[in-house]
């Protein structure tokens, strides 16, 4: 595999990536597979690689990191963290990688799925709620087992978890990329790996 | 790996509490509600109230993972819905892995001073104030706490039921849980106890596969040929019954099956049920009360061998 120009390269890029300092010393990677070996995202498509993110990380390889379809690959199940030597919080590394590539306008179809959850959650103080119809089910079941037809969720709570959406700046985070077009993906893979030209 | 992961259950539980902060689920409360009854039934027989907050809300966690939220969001909430259950003086019990992972993690978080103030004056804005003396346990470890009496009372055995234990992987990642992450042997005791065979099958430590939004966006890549990895093995060990400890996990397993039935390697008929409603059904709830009919895959197979009326009224 042809390596990568290093015109690519960005410097001091896991420092970028990781902000709010909760991946753990990434220069302390032992690149021993560990991670990869356990992890059930790579066991059912092995383009996904944890040690090579890392590695990207380390590397600068932003473009090939950010625009990749795998970092929506990884199923947050922290086999990875459990497994690693060098106590490299993988899971929360995973976390701000897809912020950065949201930023630069990768992976908003995925994205958009989960702003419309945000959102609705910001109404009812739960996730996962459904529409109408599904919420007719609820009310259904939950009554027949002797339980309030809906949780009981207070309108102070609701209120309260709506205004600290508005707070912290998350619902400006979701709201700055609502209209943000899908940026060009011009990657291609040989042999399972992500080539550049 | 270098930090304290196991401690005893004496150590993380040294009495059995009188009340809990029951710390209501998204996805438990809204898919498969039975689990609230289930858990007011055991609770009810041990003595313990139960106390569930209408104040409170979602852990936001699972969004954060999905990038949607900012961690400063999740760590207000979190401070918030730590000081509703301060401010009644009890502990924080979920029946979640996800509330309970992202609970135990915030809180970790919320240690550092900074971090701690900047969460405080946000919530402190509503009157609330974080302490950080809540602590967050799972009612898993109530119920492997209270497994004697639980054995005791029990009305209907569980007559060497085949059971699949599935820990779920948000519990076990966390500091200071009650059993190993590779070889957890708990849930399989409280499976003994009341009678059960435990089964061990090959990916019982693996991922439910429905981690951080994927069932949304890569349903047909990445969960469906994972569960099928699963469950398969589940099957080919001869489980008549699935338990989860985590509402997210028993709709992975429990929704997705008829999916699993059309990808060509058999069928999948194994009910999903959350380990408690199993206890509760042993110490004598009725199926009513629940909440079976929430199941894609249905119990009655499992109902009939245990020799239990499902329309049973409580």
């Amino acid at each position: 595999m042809a390596r990568e120009k290093w015109k690519y390269l960005v410097k001091d890029f896991d420092k970028m990536v990781d902000t709010y300092g909760l991946a753990g010393n990434l220069r302390q990677c032992l690149a021993c597979g560990k991670c990869v070996g356990d992890c059930p995202a790579a066991s059912v498509s092995p383009s996904y690689n944890s040690r090579q993110i890392i590695q990207d990380v380390l590397d600068g390889n932003q473009k090939r990191l950010l625009a990749s379809e795998e970092i929506w690959h990884c199923l947050w199940c922290a086999s990875c963290y459990r497994a690693c030597p060098s106590g490299i919080y993988f899971p929360m590394l995973m976390m701000q990688i897809r912020f950065r590539a949201v930023e630069a306008g990768f992976g908003l179809k995925y994205f958009q799925t989960y702003q419309k959850l945000a959102l609705k959650a910001m109404t009812e103080g739960m996730t996962f709620v459904p529409r109408e119809k599904g919420r007719a089910k609820v009310e259904k079941l939950r009554s027949e087992m002797g339980l309030s037809p809906w949780p009981e969720v207070s309108d102070k709570a609701k209120s309260e978890y709506n205004a600290l959406f508005e707070m912290t700046g998350s619902k400006a985070w979701v709201d700055s990329v609502a209209n943000k077009p899908e940026a060009p993906v011009d990657l291609n893979y040989s042999k399972g790996r992500i080539n550049l030209e | 790996m270098n930090k304290k992961r196991v401690m005893s259950l004496e150590e993380k539980l040294p009495s059995v509490p009188e009340a809990i902060y029951l710390f209501r689920s998204c996805t438990g409360t809204l898919q498969y509600p039975g689990v609230e009854n289930a858990i007011r039934h055991i609770c009810g027989l041990m003595g313990i109230e139960v106390i569930m907050d209408p104040d409170q809300t979602c852990c936001s966690g699972y969004l954060l993972t999905c990038s949607a939220y900012l961690p400063e969001f999740s760590l207000a909430v979190t401070a918030r819905n730590h000081a509703l259950a301060e401010k009644r003086n009890l502990d924080i019990y979920t029946f979640c892995n996800g509330c309970y992972a992202y609970n135990c993690e915030f809180a970790h978080l919320l240690e550092d001073q900074k971090t701690r103030d900047t969460a405080n004056q946000l919530i402190g804005r509503f009157g609330y104030n974080y302490q950080g003396r809540a602590k967050v346990y799972h009612v898993q470890e109530l119920y492997y706490r209270l497994k004697d009496r639980i054995a005791e009372k029990m009305v209907y055995p569980l007559k060497g039921l085949r059971v699949a234990a599935h820990y779920g992987c948000h519990y076990l990642l966390q500091e200071g849980v009650i059993d190993d992450f590779d070889l957890p042997t708990f849930h399989e005791e409280i499976l003994q106890a009341l009678g059960a065979t435990p089964v061990y099958y090959t990916e019982r430590r693996a991922c439910c596969g429905y981690g951080v939004g994927k069932v949304f966006t890569h349903k047909e890549e990445v969960v469906l040929p994972h569960l099928l990895n699963k469950l398969s093995s589940i099957r080919d060990e001869g489980a008549q019954l699935i338990t989860t400890v985590c509402p997210g996990c028993n709709v992975a397993m429990d929704r997705e099956q008829p999916h699993l039935s059309q990808m060509g390697r058999g069928e999948f008929q194994i009910p999903v049920i959350d380990l408690g409603q199993l206890i509760a059904l042993s110490l004598g709830a009725s199926p009513v009360k629940l909440g079976f009919n929430a199941n894609t895959i249905k119990l009655d197979g499992i109902l009939e061998y245990l020799g239990i009326d499902k329309g049973a009224q409580v």
